[in-house]
């Protein structure tokens, strides 16, 4: 792995980190709405597979924390201001955090219902074979939305038409209190690929360069007119499934085990033994993250709510 | 002025956008090896090519989805349902993402599809024979056409899929065969948003829409002989809207009927009862009649379907019982 590509992705990591910490002391303070899931645990695979992507790619991300507007590079004030349904966002409060869009960067937006990525994502990639472009698609989903039928159709409808869509699955082991093995009869999702003749890979989620590398070979698959892929980084979320989570459906014991395999520390090590991460480094990278979560959450505490009556406005184009 | 069929009017309207535009692509269920279900797209793969017209997999989701993914990025794609119905099996990626993604995302995409809905009882039961217009007349963000002559079915289609929001085309499966004089030239564009008089009168506004307005032409040719010139209103799309042209009408006329090949609580006439409530009912001289579905699935057997279709027969009578 490229060295430049490898400290990115961990300045995304770490910005993401810390961005989504801010981002619940906002919410338990009362300074902005709650309607935000965490991804803590999840922003390495998060970060990686973004990093595989051209900047003219599509991009269809699931609800699970910040790590991919931090990943593609939206600005962190906008970000900021659509968690608060201000002014400055993307949307203008039309979609607050959950609808997190980037049309210069093929940001295309996020389905409320879950599942309601794929059949948007197949059509991005319908578009792309259409007018001969190379491009690629990556959709993100969970182990939960695998089983939607959309998924089910989609894959099989990329396939059929080797649509460059590239499916990306973070089975975290829980759907809100749901655990995979009660959701989901097969044990590794990336089985489901055989069911839609596309190649369907296993990776450890909360290990960068095998994300990196398995995105990026499905990624060039895609681009080179093979078809559709899925990649499924197994990974685990390790804060509640939304904040203020009573998380009372998993042991103690269980997330205690988790944190131990918190791909923070892991990457950091890695990076470490490469030479590629000095004490020096990190203590920048962190003094940089703080600063610009600093800047966005002044900016966005200095935007004004909507006007009422835009309520009104961009129903129709 | 040439004459030719609803069917042939909605196949040319796509053949000359297609034509006009490399953006415009066609898809769905037998679309393209077997030209449609009701043939109207045969033909058309041989002439624009298998990459922009061509046959699905039976996933009414992800194909519909797809049409909005691939609006979203600069395609406009027509998608042909078999059956209006499945526009329910689709309903999330009708609903909430075809109506609802521009609006959640801020206005900072624009979604132009078309899905095309072959709508209307014709002895295929519960499933496959609805006119389910008035459930997505609820829905925001979701334009509706539903034409009743030929003329009406090119013109629309046409201005249909040059808009840039999603729009529902419901074309009435008994109306194909029907013919009307259809302009040539490929310029030929009805608006959205128009309602027609088909009929001018002053004794009554009759609405009828989609394959109601035949049969309310031939109810409104009887009352004619029996002296009543009633005004016939084929508003041609249900969103946009055009209330005005109904208003207007009432205002001269004080009475109205409303015809529709759907279920009666909560369809078309509701809303223009409650429109005229607000807006016009110091004109209103007799109660508003719908002439509607009376509240049941669209049963299979000829028998039990004509009896809850709207015919020109319950139209006429309705009419007869206001002007009495």
């Amino acid at each position: 792995m490229d060295k430049q590509i490898a400290l990115d992705i961990y300045k995304k990591i770490i910005l993401s980190r810390r961005l989504e910490e801010r981002v619940a002391e906002l919410i338990k303070a009362g300074q902005v709405g709650g309607f935000m899931h965490p991804g803590v645990g999840q922003e390495a695979l998060q970060c990686a597979a973004i990093a595989a992507l051209r900047k003219d790619d599509y991009l269809l991300y699931a609800h699970r924390g910040v790590a991919y507007w931090v990943a593609r590079g939206i600005p962190l004030d906008k970000v900021l201001c659509d968690l608060a349904c201000k002014e400055g966002g993307t949307n203008h409060g039309k979609g607050g955090v959950m609808r997190v869009v980037y049309p210069e960067l093929g940001v295309l937006g996020e389905s409320g219902t879950l599942g309601g990525c794929f059949p948007i994502a197949s059509g991005a990639g319908l578009s792309i074979k259409v007018k001969g472009e190379d491009r690629v698609v990556l959709c993100f989903f969970g182990d939960g939305t695998s089983n939607r039928g959309t998924f089910h159709e989609s894959a099989n409808f990329c396939a059929v038409r080797k649509l460059p869509v590239v499916f990306l699955c973070e089975n975290n082991g829980w759907a809100v209190s749901m655990p995979t093995e009660r959701s989901t009869a097969v044990k590794d999702i990336a089985d489901r690929a055989k069911g839609y003749a596309m190649p369907g890979e296993v990776v450890d989620g909360n290990d960068v360069e095998q994300v990196y590398k398995a995105v990026s070979e499905a990624i060039a698959r895609a681009r080179h007119g093979a078809g559709p892929s899925l990649v499924e980084a197994k990974t685990y979320r390790l804060w509640g499934h939304w904040i203020g989570d009573p998380d009372s459906y998993r042991s103690r014991e269980e997330v205690e085990k988790q944190w131990r395999r918190d791909p923070i520390p892991i990457y950091e090590k890695k990076l470490g033994d490469e030479k590629i991460l000095t004490e020096a480094i990190k203590q920048e990278v962190e003094a940089d993250a703080r600063a610009q979560i600093d800047r966005a959450v002044e900016f966005m505490q200095k935007q004004p709510f909507p006007k009422p009556e835009s309520a009104l406005e961009d129903l129709y184009a | 002025m040439r004459t030719i069929s609803y069917a042939q009017a909605i196949k040319e309207a796509i053949e000359e956008e297609m034509r006009r535009d490399p953006t415009v692509i066609l898809y769905g269920e037998d679309v393209a090896n077997f030209g449609g279900i009701f043939r109207i797209t045969s033909g058309l793969k041989e002439q624009f090519g298998e990459q922009r017209v061509f046959d699905t997999p039976i996933s009414e989701n992800a194909f519909v989805g797809a049409g909005v993914g691939a609006a979203l990025t600069g395609l406009r794609p027509i998608v042909e349902l078999q059956f209006a119905d499945f526009l329910f099996t689709a309903g999330d990626e009708i609903v909430l993402k075809a109506g609802m993604w521009r609006y959640g995302h801020g206005g900072a995409y624009q979604v132009p599809l078309v899905v095309r809905c072959p709508s209307g009882a014709a002895g295929v039961g519960p499933e496959h024979g609805q006119c389910p217009e008035s459930f997505f007349m609820h829905a925001p963000g979701l334009r509706i056409v539903c034409p009743a002559t030929a003329a009406d079915a090119k013109g629309l289609l046409k201005s249909a899929i040059r808009d840039n929001n999603p729009v529902l085309y419901f074309e009435h499966k008994l109306l194909y065969a029907t013919k009307g004089e259809v302009p040539e030239g490929a310029d030929y564009l009805v608006p959205l948003g128009k309602a027609s008089v088909r009929r001018q009168g002053d004794a009554l506004t009759l609405v009828a829409i989609s394959a109601m307005v035949p049969k309310a032409m031939a109810a409104a040719e009887r009352l004619a002989s029996e002296g009543h010139h009633i005004e016939v209103i084929d508003p041609r799309s249900l969103n946009p809207f055009d209330r005005p042209a109904i208003i207007e009408s009432v205002k001269k006329t004080g009475k109205i009927v409303v015809a529709e090949e759907s279920y009666k609580t909560l369809g078309v006439g509701a809303e223009i009862g409650a429109m005229l409530m607000e807006q016009a009912l110091e004109y209103l001289d007799r109660p508003l009649k719908r002439v509607a579905i009376p509240d049941v699935p669209i049963p299979t057997s000829p028998v039990l379907e004509k009896f809850v279709i709207p015919s020109e027969e319950s139209i006429y009578a309705a009419c007869r019982e206001l002007l009495n």
